[in-house]
Formats: structure tokens, C-alpha cells, sequence
């Protein structure tokens, strides 16, 4: 049996070329297919995300398509020279890719690491191989491995929960200790940032519905809004719809503050005190920070955040010796198991060869000594039994504690040519 | 080995689980809130004993569970069943390093009073009963506000100060705080009111039925528990009022005031001379010394001592 992955990820290779051999759902698909032709014995995995593009093979012949192969495959199907990907596609085999796949199923191996996102999208590439019929029992096991070694680093570190990006904590760590819910909140989104796009994406998954934008550039805000389902107001409304927003995102390139604490006095009694959260992700800050101080506002710059995702970052190495013994101890278990059935044909023809030694000298005895009694015959069949299982059990026992080091090749070559045993 | 169970049994192990609530501030554990689980559980399996135990002993004599010390072992009780139901759907949030000292105190209080029945006067038993189970109710809600108003206070004070959560110290979100506590006073004061009414509506009753002079509306427990009410009425009126005072840290501090309220009005209760039943008695010439809000009976008994020639004056 043969596992391999061919790949490159944000660790390896530049996002051109990340970008340039990456698989869209369809052309995974396409891909798996065009395998399958290339390599019609192999079982086959693609794994593509924004940070990674791998292609998992396996087989279970001891030669499988070479690293030079899956290059070749790769430059086909995007139509680019191979001499151009070789250098940047990294290769792992046997026990590596196991532990490489173990990694990025785990989120160890992602640019923000703990990022719950890898986990699906290797349970997507495998559901896609799985339905398109391209898994067999390698793949089987290495994948559905994976996920539970995945789910174990999940539940018995916090390496996940640590988040470690300023829009995530901005609103993981902040905002959802302000509110319970996100549908019934009026959210204002001052500027057309990338950040506060980013912060926006989180807002909305955790279900935020009433998005207001508002923009110097009325065009820029118009796309914003249409991207997310909210409504672009004019720049001129900025103070009227703080009076009504719960959570403020603000990234504006303003170079003075847009809302100072005079301005913020004239609609603070409109609000009545009811929360707000202000997260001032500009540089300079967009909210005079003497905003904080009034009663029910919540006001959060950069520099607040980052001293929150430095922390957590801090913690999240903590967990990760942790998080590193889960994987190494899961791999040397998958190994071990992967190792003790890829002997278990050997074994089980070792035992039928034996078997069927015996059972052609013990007729042969009964034969010649035609009037043993059957209680006699018994004894003597036993005795065949024990004497074959004694002279089996050392080679056996020793062939099992080579699977559980990954040191079994040799001595299953060993039995195969002693015993003249065929695969 | 049932019978041998003693308060001591069930606040042991809620001191415990309170001990493992606090280690919480100081290191992360896996089993920690399956053993906590454990010792409450176990607490509340004893508690509920006890109380069992309670209401056999007082049934024949008396009604059952009236006493002040059944009255502040029903409320601890009912506390500890919010708390684990709080805690199966927040096991996250420390809600018992704010409830379980509430409880422990609640016990407390029930070991200095004396726990003989009240006796019983079966006319007014029904009123009584509304009376003291809605109080009863009231009180727990009351209390459960104040608690959800110290833990909002605390979390504003972390998010003003821009303290990241703590996976040892995370406090439900300020709008869940804010919404608990709006419903526990709305929920107390529905409570007590009921409570008052029927206090009222028993008194009344006893003048009316029997030509007794029943409760003075001068008695210090009859205008604390009129100013309790009062308060909650104003407080309601208020926060529909006035906006601010139905968000943000306005809602937590009517907790507290409520709560100052309750305790006074358990403090006049308690050690004021009274002559409402549920006072010690130590001022009045009651050959009675404690009794009940749960019970309702009231001036009938003093009428019945008086007819037999067991009463003093009033």
C-alpha cells in the first residue's frame, strides 16, 4: 500500500501560483476524472482551499504515479509547463502524508491557524472523491482519520477557540459579550475598507441582517451594500444613524476624527443609553476615544484588538506542544493499524499454507495406522494443531511488533521468500 | 441511612461545588464540570430529602414546610434547581460563583431560626397558602435579578475596561443579563403583588368572617411588604417611562434596590415587633413566637387563644 500527496500551500508557494493551479468544485471533479483514466488503479483526493492546493493517490501496489507524474497531470490539466510547478510542489509519502493531512485537517498547517473552515473543506474533498467513487480503503481510513483526529485536537485543546485576526476578535471576543443575537441589530459600517468587509463577513455569519453603509464615495458603499444584502445611505446621515445603530464598524482612511465627543453629545440623549458597540478598526481613529466614556457605549480602536489577539496568539502557542502530541500519538496509531492490515494477507497465507501441511501429514499418519481409535486420532490432531501454532506464534508475534514500529517490511519479505509465499 | 440526612449533608456539597466554581478563576480542568454537576445533584438529591423528610414530620401537626426554616430551605432549593438549569444550557458561565454563596447564605439564615411548625387554622389555610408560595416565589425571582445585575455590572465593567474574555471567568453577554433581569422584575413584581393581595384579602377575611380586628395596616411587616410592593410598582411605572432605565446599567442597579428592599422587609419581618405571624413574636404577647407567611394564619389563631384563655393581650 502506497499514500502520497503532491501540493504546494501558503508555506511553499506564492499565491500566483496557488491561484493558477487552483480547482474550482467543478474542475475537482473533472480532475478526479481525469485520474482515474491517467491512473485506473489508483484511489485519488483532491484538496484545494485559497491557502492549498494537494492531490492525495493511493494505492495498493508498492509503486504508485510518481511525484514527476502528478506534476506532469497538474500542468496538463491547467495548461502550464510542469518546469515551472516542479519546484513549488512539495511531496509526501507514507507516514508524512498521514501526518501532513492529520495537520491540516487539525488547522495546524493553516495560515491562521485553529480557523474552523479547513476542517470542512477536507470533509468536502473527500465527500466530493467519495460520491465520484475515487476513495477506496486507504483513502477511507487516512480521511475519516483525519476528521476525528481533527475533532480530538478541538475538544481537548483551545488551539480553535483562540482567535487571532482583528475582525474575528472584534467580534468573537467583543461584540457577542455585548449582544446575544446579531438579526435584530442595526449595524452602520462607516467606509468601504477591506477590513471592515472582513469584519462585516464574520458579522453576517453570526447572523447580523440590517446592514447600513455609509461612504464618502456613495459608489463604493452602493457595491458594499449589494455584496452583503444591506442598504448604502449618504455620508451626510452619518449622525442621524448612530442614533439608531447597536454596532459600529468604522475604517476610514479620515486622517482627523469623523465623530468627535461634541458631535456624539448632541445625539446621545436620543439614544437613551442603549448599548453601543463602536469597533474604530482605522488608523488614525475614526471616534474621539473620550466616546468610550459615556454611558452604554463600548468603544474598541486597533490597538485595543490587537493587544486582545496578541494574547490570544500567545495562548495558542501554549496549545500547541498539546495539539502536536495528539497528532504525532493519532499518526503512530494509524500507521500501526495501517501497518498490522497491510501484513494480514502474509499472515493469513502463512496460516493456510501450515494449515494445509498439517492436515495432509495428519491424514497420512491415520491412513498408515489404520486402528488408532478416534480418541487417540484426537489427541494426535491436537498435538498437529499445537506443535504448527508454537512453531508459528515467534514469527508471527515478531511480525506484529515490527507493524506497530513500521519496521515489518523485512521481515514480511523474509516470509514470504521462506515459506514461498505469493501476494 | 436516608433518615440520617442533615442540612450539613446538602450544604457541603454545594460548598463544594461552589470551591470548584471558584477553582475555575485559577486553572482549566476537563472534569470539573462533571463533578460539579455531581456534587449538586447530590446536594439537591439530600435537599429534597430533608425537605420530604420536613413535610412528613410537619404534615400531622401542622401544614407542611411553615416554618422560617422550611420557608429559606423551599427558596434555596428552588435556586439550586434554576442553577442547574442555567448551568446545563450556560456550563460555560460561572453563574454559581453568584448563586451557590445566595444559597449557602439562604441555608444559613434557615440554621438560626427555629424550625417548629406554625399551627394551623384550615379557614384561612387556602388564602395562606398563595400568600406565602407567591412571596416564596417572589423572593427567589428577586434575588435572581440581583444576581443577574451584579454579573452585568461586572461584564460592563470588563468590556468598558477592554478586557478580552477569560476562559475562566466568561459572563453570559450583556443583552442576555439585560433580558433576565427585565423579566425577573417584571416576574417579582407580578409575584409579590400577588402576594400582598392576598395578604390583604386574608386579613380582611378574618376581620370580616370572624369579627376579629386582625393585622394593624400599621403593622411594620404590612407597610415594609406595602413598600416593597410600592417600589416594584414604581420601578415598573418607571422603566415604561422613562427609556433609560430599561437598558444598560439603570436595569442592574433597580436590582439592587429591589433587593436592599427585600432584605429590609425580611429584617422586619424577622426581628420587628409585629404582630403579624410570621414576626418572632418577641415584643407581642403571642404564645406563638414564629410564623409564617405561608401559612396565613393569622389573627383567627390569636382570636382562638384568646376565646380559650391561652392568649395575652394585644
Amino acid at each position: 500500500m502506497k499514500l502520497q500527496l503532491v501540493g504546494c500551500s501558503h508555506h511553499t508557494a506564492r499565491l500566483e501560483l496557488r491561484e493558477r493551479i487552483a480547482f474550482s468544485p467543478e474542475q475537482t471533479r473533472a480532475a478526479l476524472g481525469a485520474l482515474r483514466v491517467r491512473f485506473p488503479d489508483i484511489e485519488a483526493v483532491v484538496l484545494s482551499t485559497c491557502n492549498r492546493v494537494e492531490i492525495y493517490t493511493a494505492t495498493e501496489a508498492e509503486v504508485g504515479p510518481s511525484h514527476q507524474d502528478v506534476v506532469q497531470f497538474l500542468a496538463e490539466f491547467h495548461g502550464l509547463d510542469p518546469y515551472d510547478l516542479f519546484d513549488d510542489l512539495f511531496e509526501r509519502t507514507g507516514e508524512d502524508a498521514v501526518r501532513h493531512l492529520f495537520y491540516v485537517a487539525a488547522s495546524l498547517d493553516s495560515m491562521v491557524v485553529g480557523e474552523p473552515q479547513i476542517l470542512s473543506q477536507v470533509k468536502q474533498a473527500y465527500e466530493t472523491a467519495t460520491t465520484l467513487e475515487s476513495t477506496g480503503q486507504l483513502t477511507h481510513a487516512v480521511f475519516q482519520a483525519a476528521l476525528k483526529v481533527a475533532r480530538r485536537v478541538a475538544s481537548e485543546t483551545s488551539i480553535n477557540q483562540r482567535r487571532t485576526s482583528i475582525p474575528s476578535v472584534a467580534i468573537h471576543d467583543y461584540a457577542k459579550q455585548i449582544f446575544e443575537r446579531f438579526d435584530d441589530k442595526q449595524v452602520l459600517v462607516i467606509g468601504a475598507g477591506e477590513m471592515g468587509e472582513e469584519t462585516l463577513r464574520y458579522l453576517t455569519d453570526e447572523g447580523a441582517r440590517k446592514v447600513t453603509i455609509v461612504n464618502r464615495s456613495p459608489e463604493k458603499a452602493a457595491e458594499l451594500a449589494a455584496a452583503f444584502n444591506g442598504r448604502a445611505a449618504p455620508w451626510e446621515q452619518l449622525l442621524e444613524l448612530l442614533v439608531t445603530a447597536d454596532l459600529v464598524i468604522s475604517t476610514t482612511g479620515s486622517t482627523e476624527p469623523i465623530v468627535t465627543r461634541k458631535q456624539f453629545d448632541q445625539i446621545e440623549p436620543r439614544r437613551f443609553q442603549r448599548p453601543l458597540a463602536i469597533l474604530d478598526l482605522a488608523v488614525p481613529r475614526d471616534f474621539e476615544s473620550s466616546i468610550g466614556e459615556c454611558l452604554g457605549v463600548y468603544l474598541y480602536a486597533v490597538d485595543d484588538l490587537a493587544k486582545a489577539c496578541e494574547k490570544n496568539r500567545k495562548a495558542r502557542e501554549k496549545e500547541w506542544p498539546a495539539a502536536e502530541r495528539i497528532i504525532e500519538e493519532e499518526t503512530a496509531r494509524f500507521m500501526a493499524e495501517l501497518n498490522h492490515r497491510a501484513t494480514a494477507p502474509t499472515i493469513r497465507r502463512l496460516r493456510e499454507t501450515c494449515e494445509e501441511i498439517k492436515e495432509l501429514e495428519y491424514r497420512r499418519l491415520v491412513n498408515k495406522l489404520p486402528d488408532l481409535d478416534e480418541g487417540v486420532q484426537e489427541e494426535i490432531h491436537q498435538s498437529f494443531n499445537r506443535l504448527v501454532n508454537k512453531m508459528l506464534h515467534p514469527p508471527l508475534e515478531s511480525l506484529r511488533e515490527g507493524a506497530t514500529t513500521g519496521e515489518h517490511h523485512g521481515l514480511l519479505d523474509a516470509l514470504k521468500r521462506l515459506f514461498k509465499i505469493g501476494d | 441511612m436516608l433518615s440520617g440526612i442533615t442540612v450539613t449533608c446538602f450544604a457541603a456539597s454545594y460548598a463544594v461545588a461552589l470551591l470548584l466554581e471558584i477553582s475555575r478563576l485559577f486553572f482549566q480542568s476537563g472534569v470539573r464540570a462533571a463533578v460539579l454537576i455531581g456534587f449538586m445533584v447530590a446536594g439537591l438529591f439530600a435537599h429534597t430529602w430533608f425537605l420530604g423528610m420536613q413535610v412528613v414530620a410537619g404534615a400531622p401537626g401542622g401544614a407542611p414546610l411553615a416554618s422560617w426554616f422550611d420557608w429559606f430551605l423551599v427558596a434555596a432549593w428552588v435556586l439550586v434547581v434554576v442553577y442547574l438549569y442555567l448551568a446545563a444550557y450556560h456550563p460555560k458561565n460561572p453563574i454559581g460563583l453568584f448563586l451557590l454563596p445566595v444559597v449557602l447564605g439562604l441555608i444559613g439564615v434557615a440554621y438560626l431560626f427555629d424550625d417548629r411548625p406554625f399551627p394551623v387554622n384550615r379557614a384561612s389555610q387556602v388564602w395562606g397558602t398563595v400568600h406565602g408560595v407567591s412571596l416564596l416565589l417572589g423572593t427567589v425571582v428577586v434575588i435572581l435579578g440581583f444576581i443577574a445585575g451584579v454579573m452585568y455590572l461586572v461584564q460592563s465593567y470588563r468590556l468598558k475596561h477592554k478586557l478580552p474574555p477569560s476562559d475562566r471567568f466568561k459572563l453570559p453577554s450583556l443583552e442576555w443579563l439585560e433580558t433576565t433581569i427585565n423579566r425577573s422584575i417584571a416576574i417579582s413584581t407580578l409575584l409579590l403583588a400577588a402576594g400582598v393581595l392576598s395578604g390583604v384579602i386574608l386579613n380582611v377575611a378574618i376581620r370580616v368572617g370572624r369579627g376579629a380586628s386582625g393585622l394593624g395596616w400599621n403593622d411594620p411587616v404590612v407597610w415594609t411588604s406595602g413598600l416593597l410592593f410600592g417600589w416594584l410598582m414604581a420601578a415598573w411605572i418607571f422603566s415604561a417611562l422613562y427609556r433609560p432605565a430599561r437598558q444598560g446599567r439603570k436595569v442592574a442597579y433597580l436590582t439592587f434596590a429591589t433587593f436592599g428592599f427585600l432584605v429590609l422587609t425580611l429584617a422586619v419581618v424577622l426581628w420587628a415587633p409585629s404582630d403579624h405571624p410570621a414576626s418572632t413574636g418577641k415584643i407581642s404577647d403571642f404564645r406563638f413566637q414564629i410564623s409564617d407567611w405561608a401559612t396565613g394564619n393569622l389573627k383567627s389563631e390569636v382570636c382562638n387563644l384568646k376565646s380559650t384563655g391561652h392568649g395575652g393581650s394585644v
